[in-house]
């Protein structure tokens, strides 16, 4: 945890090291620096070999120093273990440069050391207060110092005599530092922050950092992330000497006073930074030439020329690390960055500053060990800012282009035209997927996810800015794919005014985003070649047109996609999707007054109660349920009143009768409650014929406001639900109570029901016509006159048997042909239409047919959606 | 009517030289005022705007400029603006096009002494397979296969100067030699259908259309966007033949309606044709109670892209059972039909089977009906109306009865005992079950034919 936080501490803390690099070559006073804005373009200077290793050094001392003030044995123990091996490192250095002479920072620590172990091990009373860690620390930590230290008898004993001699060199003001300049540090610190985007942030975030090492360092014995707080500490702290240095050269009292109110308002608590403390006559002996070039991270060498080619291959040798298992990745981070700053300083052109940065994101991308872990909000947020750097930097140079089809050996860093190797499609595909990520990981109730979802205005920034770059370099393929994220942000979005335009407020040529959504994703259909972009950019369409009430064009879309057949071969988020596209194009339907057609889309997602998971999703209005049910009851309760004494009638909605068995096994059922118990009881109302209770009981003012206010033009919604209650109640009457009547005047049947004679009259005829009623109107009394020819049983048994042989026989062809059951089905459907048609009372053969136009294929072989697909699947 | 004009929707879909027609027909009819957008299948893009009979004139020069008609072309400019005298263009054209015409005529003038040859005249009657004629072509007459492709030119060419029979006739000499593969082979089919139409000979036109069909849906290669776009064209260049072929009426329902490409061609392409495939269905008697469902359909499903009184007029009857308002819609369909090229000839036809479609509905519908309320629906006086009753009811074509008294028709009962129903449904399950056993014992000779053939014993 700690390290993470820390990396993008790094990151300021690098650069104020290159800031200050800054300063010492164009003089500009520091006070005046600290606050001012980045400056790039300095030149930055090579270090030598003994620097880079004495900074290392320098390093884990100021950490070692650190622990000390925390008693933190196990990690200083640690870090100890370091300082051995770094130094062994050094040797060969120290040999070279110093003469063999052990560098004297380095006799001090172990000095240091050593008393502080003896005070430690002397205080008892503190020893046995220890935590089982540290103590264990302690004793190994003993053991192997004295057994180092062996090897340093005559350095140390030299050291002894003379402890207040400065360091020699320019390691002095690094060695010797007392409180009041780690203050000023500290301040330094937060000056460079400040600069950064996010002062407080990382602010935040690194005291936040510092906090949680401290927690972490009592009970880690894992030495992974303890390393990684040495080097960035450390790292940090490298930076920073020379600013601090310089800073309090040209420091007037003014500039102190100033400082120190800064201080007080951006307190911070930098325990990190602890060790740096020393007298300030330390360093301000030291000259400022000598000082400086100790402090840079050791990328190149000092006489090592800096050039495309030696910052690629350091950029190469940096990344061959990537993914192996001991590597750094905090530390490779870190690198890159300074690699960055590196190029930056030195000029190397546009293309190697875009591929610098391109590993920067792709490393910070792999800084999240678990792929299903989302990304910590701090690191996206890093990606975020480092992805617009990169976009801008992509369009701000029309010679450079980035793809994946550059390889290694065509790549062209140097001469134009620029070619580098990366594909910034994928990194931003990356952001968005961790950006959903985080949304997931949240508490959809929280603020946190309030707050996280106005990242989303940044992310759709950034993916119109790579849709404008690619769409003037990229390829047809990457354009689809930058449309294909623009349409998944895009599609779910109600937008007011493409409302407007369906319903004619608008002139069609407005550019809303119905017509966006039209444009990319006709884009898609044309130019796509995989599948997944254009089954997906189909689905968003089909959504978004449901959405906005273009249902012709919605209903179209889906039919012509011809989804149904393949949708289960596809990957589950697309499964998904076209689930939720079909509960969107059910709504529609349903707006639209399209019963049937709503409950066909709805069926699926609703019949197996597995609703939530089928739409991945955890909360789901009651809306949907209820427009299912709605859906439902207008088309079962005629159809149930058809067939009331049917022996094989067909149950067309499962959850519906379901819904209604339950209230039925109530022994007292009182007055609806919930929205089910609403809808069963409009059902039982509608049975009776009674549509004005029905409609009572679904438009009231509680359902008001569960589900229909839910909608948009709730009004119209309302309204509509209003007449097919009437029109469907006035079928039911007729089914339930035709065979009491010798006839009904029409007249009476529209003042019963409150529809106009027209619409009375033409129900009535397209019943008679689908010989759903035996009768026949008497136009000049405007009467419904029934014919009863009721067969007699032995008649109506007979006609079953003959029903009965029908289907043996259509079974044994079935049989023979082993043809699919559809196709069966189309042929018997064909069949059935075409042959004469008794006219008289026989249900039992229209129920039948009823079957079978839903079952049936469409004509046109447009595959009708819904009854007949039923998909299993699997989320 | 404007608003109901569908040249301009067809226009995209046809060639330049079929445009003349409708336009020829427009003209004769005085249509003041519509827009049209031409773009014809040449890849010239005109649009243009047409207001009066000048205008009109001014679209066919448009329309000719880009063909060989120079004369034509000639004839309308001096009409139209009688005071100028033709351009220069023109007439430069002209004589271009004579010596391109004359060029052809000489590298085709070989082709067609080997043609006059009666020898070859047999051949070409008697042989099917255009390898062993173009064999027998080559060895005898010196004919080279290169000239295949003059041929091809020298009919084009023709055909833009319009000359269609002569075109027609070069075109079928191609096709008989040319193998399927050939690139012009499909372009040639499409010549030989606009010159069988353009000359008005429905028959060859029509087994030119299925043989163009055949070939469309026979070659693979083609990707299914360019397939959509042949049957496009396809169904609107069918409508000539349709339309003026005896059988036509039947084949546009079996063609638009059942074969499942054109209808998805029409459905996505060009709803607009539905006015065609409609009125065919309402003056089809044979075939309109079956057909009319899946139209009705269809209608319904396109109904937000197009719609026009005819389909209006079938969905207030079909859908809404909305007599009074399929009535309006029956009155502007009359006038519709006469201001359509292709539906004028079928317009009393039409009138009456529409009206017939709603008595016979009414009759389904009531069980008693005044006369006055039925003529008021049919747009006839009662008494032609009761004429038409009592002719239908002597015709056998209704069962019912005229109560003069009362000025009622009152229907006769419908209801079918239940012998005869039970006697229908058994009617066929008997044939289908012998049908059933008969193809068990083939299928079981043929799997048991070695073997032992204990499986059937009947």
């Amino acid at each position: 945890m700690t390290s993470r936080f820390f990396m993008s501490d790094s990151e300021s803390e690098s650069e104020s090291s290159e800031e200050e690099i800054i300063n010492e070559q164009t003089g500009i006073s520091a006070a005046a620096y600290v606050f001012s804005e980045d400056e790039e373009d300095t030149k930055r200077i090579v270090r030598s070999a003994k620097e880079k290793r004495y900074e290392e050094l320098k390093n884990i001392i100021r950490s070692i120093k650190n622990y000390k003030k925390n008693k933190d044995m196990s990690n200083l123990l640690s870090s100890f273990e370091d300082l051995c091996r770094s130094y062994t490192k050094t040797l060969p250095v120290v040999q070279k440069e110093e003469g063999g002479k052990t560098p004297r920072f380095f006799i001090r620590c172990l000095a240091e050391l050593d008393e502080f172990i003896q005070t430690v091990w002397e205080d008892k009373v503190g020893r046995k207060s220890m935590s089982k860690n540290n103590a264990k620390g302690l004793t190994t930590l003993r053991q192997k110092y004295r057994k180092y230290a062996k090897e340093y008898d005559t350095d140390l004993a030299v050291f002894r005599e003379n402890p207040d001699r400065a360091d020699s060199d320019a390691e002095v003001e690094k060695e010797d530092q007392d409180d009041e300049s780690e203050d000023e540090n500290n301040l330094m610190d937060a000056a460079t922050f400040k600069k950064e985007s996010s002062v407080t942030k990382s602010a935040k975030k690194f005291q936040k950092g510092s906090d949680d090492e401290e927690d972490d360092d009592d009970d880690s014995i894992d030495w992974g992330p303890d390393s990684d707080d040495e080097t960035s500490s450390s790292d940090g702290g490298g930076g920073m000497f020379p600013l601090r240095e310089k800073f309090l050269k040209k420091t007037t009292d003014r500039d102190d006073d100033d400082l120190k109110r800064k201080r007080k308002r951006l307190p911070r608590e930098n325990k990190a930074k602890d060790e740096e403390s020393d007298d300030d006559g330390g360093w301000e002996k030291v000259k400022r030439g000598s000082s400086m070039p100790m402090e840079k991270p050791k990328m190149f060498g000092k006489d090592d020329e800096i050039n495309v080619n030696s910052v690629h291959k350091k950029l190469n040798e940096i990344m061959a690390a990537r993914g192996k298992k001991g590597t750094d990745r905090k530390e490779q981070i870190e690198l890159l960055h300074e690699l960055l700053n590196v190029a930056r300083d030195n000029t190397l052109g546009p293309a190697i500053l875009v591929k610098v940065q391109f590993n920067i994101i792709m490393s910070v991308y792999d800084y999240n060990p678990s792929v299903s872990d989302p990304m910590k909000v701090e690191f996206w947020e890093k990606v975020v800012l480092k992805i617009d750097e990169l976009l801008d930097m992509l369009i701000a140079d029309p010679e450079l282009s980035i793809g994946e089809q550059v390889t290694e050996e065509t790549e062209s860093l140097e001469k134009p035209p620029l070619l580098v190797r990366g594909c910034v499609l994928t990194i931003v595909d990356r952001m968005d997927e961790e950006f959903i990520k985080l949304l997931k990981a949240c508490d959809a109730h929280s603020n946190e996810y309030i707050v996280s979802l106005r990242d989303e205005i940044r992310v759709c920034a950034i993916i119109n800015k790579l849709l404008k770059y690619e769409e003037e370099h990229g390829m047809p393929s990457d354009i689809c794919r930058v449309y294909l994220r623009k349409i998944e942000h895009l599609y779910y979005k109600y937008e007011p005014r493409a409302a407007k335009q369906t319903l004619g407020e608008l002139p069609t040529t407005d550019d809303t985003s119905l017509a966006e959504m039209d444009r990319l994703c006709k884009y898609i259909y044309v130019r796509d070649n995989t599948d997944r972009l254009r089954t997906r950019a189909v689905l968003c369409h089909i959504y978004h047109m449901s959405l906005h009430d273009k249902w012709y064009e919605a209903r179209d879309l889906m039919l012509m996609a011809h989804l149904q057949e393949t949708i289960h071969h596809s990957d589950l988020p697309t499964q998904i999707l076209y689930n939720r596209t079909m509960v969107q194009l059910g709504l529609c339907a349903f707006r639209h007054g399209n019963i049937k057609e709503a409950h066909n889309a709805l069926l699926d997602i609703q019949s197996g109660g597995r609703a939530k998971e089928l739409l991945a999703q955890g909360l789901l209005p009651q809306m949907l349920e209820c427009v299912y049910l709605v859906s439902a009851m207008l088309i079962e309760i005629p159809y149930m009143a058809a067939h009331e004494f049917d022996a094989r009638r067909r149950m067309i909605s499962k959850s519906f009768h379901h819904q209604l068995k339950n209230s039925e096994r109530q022994s007292l059922v009182g007055p609806p409650e919930s929205m089910r118990e609403h809808v069963v009881a409009a059902s039982k109302a509608m049975r009776n014929g009674n549509w004005k209770q029905c409609r009572n009981l679904l438009l009231n003012d509680k359902m008001n406001a569960k589900v229909w206010d839910l909608f948009h033009e709730a009004d119209r919604v309302r309204k509509m639900l209003g007449g097919k209650i009437q029109e469907e109640s006035l079928r039911t009457y007729l089914f339930t109570y035709s065979h009491v009547y010798d006839s009904i005047s029409l007249i009476k049947l529209s003042d019963m029901f409150e529809l106009p004679h027209s619409t009375v009259h033409a129900i009535i005829s397209k019943m008679i016509i689908n010989e759903e009623i035996m009768a026949s109107l008497d136009e000049p009394t405007s009467c419904l006159v029934m014919h009863r020819t009721e067969p007699s049983s032995l008649q109506s048994l007979s006609l079953q048997l003959a029903d009965k042989l029908y289907n043996l026989v259509e079974n044994n062809e079935r049989v023979l042909d082993q043809k699919p059951f559809f196709t069966r089905g189309v042929q018997g459907g064909g069949y059935r239409d075409r042959r004469e048609k008794g006219n008289w009372g026989d249900r039992r053969d229209r129920r039948d047919r009823d079957n079978q136009n839903i079952h049936r294929r469409d004509r046109c072989g447009r595959k009708w959606y819904g009854q007949e697909y039923h998909v299993k699947k699997r989320i | 009517m404007a608003e109901y004009d569908l040249t301009w929707k067809l226009g995209p879909f046809l060639d330049r030289h079929l445009v003349f027609p409708l336009m020829e027909f427009l003209s004769v009819k005085g249509v003041s005022e519509f827009c049209m957008e031409l773009v014809p299948i040449a890849d010239v893009t005109l649009i243009f705007q047409i207001y009066d009979e000048t205008d009109l004139q001014r679209a066919k020069l448009e329309l000719l400029s880009s063909t060989n008609m120079v004369d034509f072309a000639m004839d309308i400019h001096t009409s139209l603006y009688p005071d100028q005298p033709a351009t220069t263009e023109l007439p430069d054209r002209r004589s271009r096009v004579v010596s391109e015409l004359k060029r052809l005529q000489t590298e085709t003038e070989p082709i067609f002494k080997i043609f006059s040859d009666n020898e070859v005249q047999k051949q070409l009657q008697a042989s099917r397979d255009h390898r062993t004629l173009m064999q027998f072509l080559v060895d005898n007459y010196d004919f080279r296969p290169e000239m295949l492709d003059t041929l091809y030119s020298f009919a084009k060419f023709q055909y833009e100067c319009g000359n269609y029979s002569g075109a027609a006739d070069y075109l079928y000499l191609h096709r008989g030699l040319v193998p399927g593969s050939d690139k012009n082979f499909l372009n040639g089919l499409w010549g030989k259908l606009a010159s069988e139409i353009l000359t008005q000979h429905w028959e060859n036109a029509l087994e030119d259309l299925n043989r163009l069909k055949e070939f469309i849906e026979a070659n693979l290669t083609t990707s299914p966007l360019q397939a959509l776009q042949q049957r496009t064209w396809l169904i609107h260049w069918s409508l000539f033949v349709f339309f003026n072929h005896p059988k036509g009426r039947e084949l546009i329902i079996e063609m638009f309606l059942y074969q499942q490409p054109y209808l998805n061609a029409l459905q996505t392409m060009c709803p607009h044709v539905l006015r065609y495939l409609a009125t065919a269905v309402v003056i089809n008697k044979n075939s309109r109670r079956a057909a009319m469902k899946d139209l009705v359909r269809v209608i319904q499903q396109e109904s937000y892209t197009y719609k026009d009184p005819i389909t209006e007029f079938l969905a207030h009857l079909y859908v809404d059972f909305d007599f009074d308002a399929a009535q309006e819609k029956l009155q502007q369909c009359a006038a519709v039909l006469e201001n359509d090229f292709f539906l004028v000839a079928c317009q009393n036809d039409f009138i009456e089977n529409a009206r017939l479609m709603i008595f016979e509905l009414f009759c389904r519908i009531h069980q008693c009906i005044s006369i006055n309320m039925l003529a008021e629906k049919l747009n006839m006086t009662p008494k032609d109306a009761e004429r038409w009753i009592v002719n239908l009811i002597r015709q056998a074509k209704l069962d019912a009865k005229i109560d003069s008294q009362q000025g009622h028709v009152v229907m006769g009962t419908q209801a079918v005992s239940p012998y005869q129903q039970l006697i229908e449904k058994t009617k066929t399950l008997s044939f289908r079950t012998q049908m059933l056993s008969i193809n068990v014992e083939k299928k079981a000779t043929a799997r048991y034919s070695e073997g032992p053939s204990w499986a059937v014993s009947s």
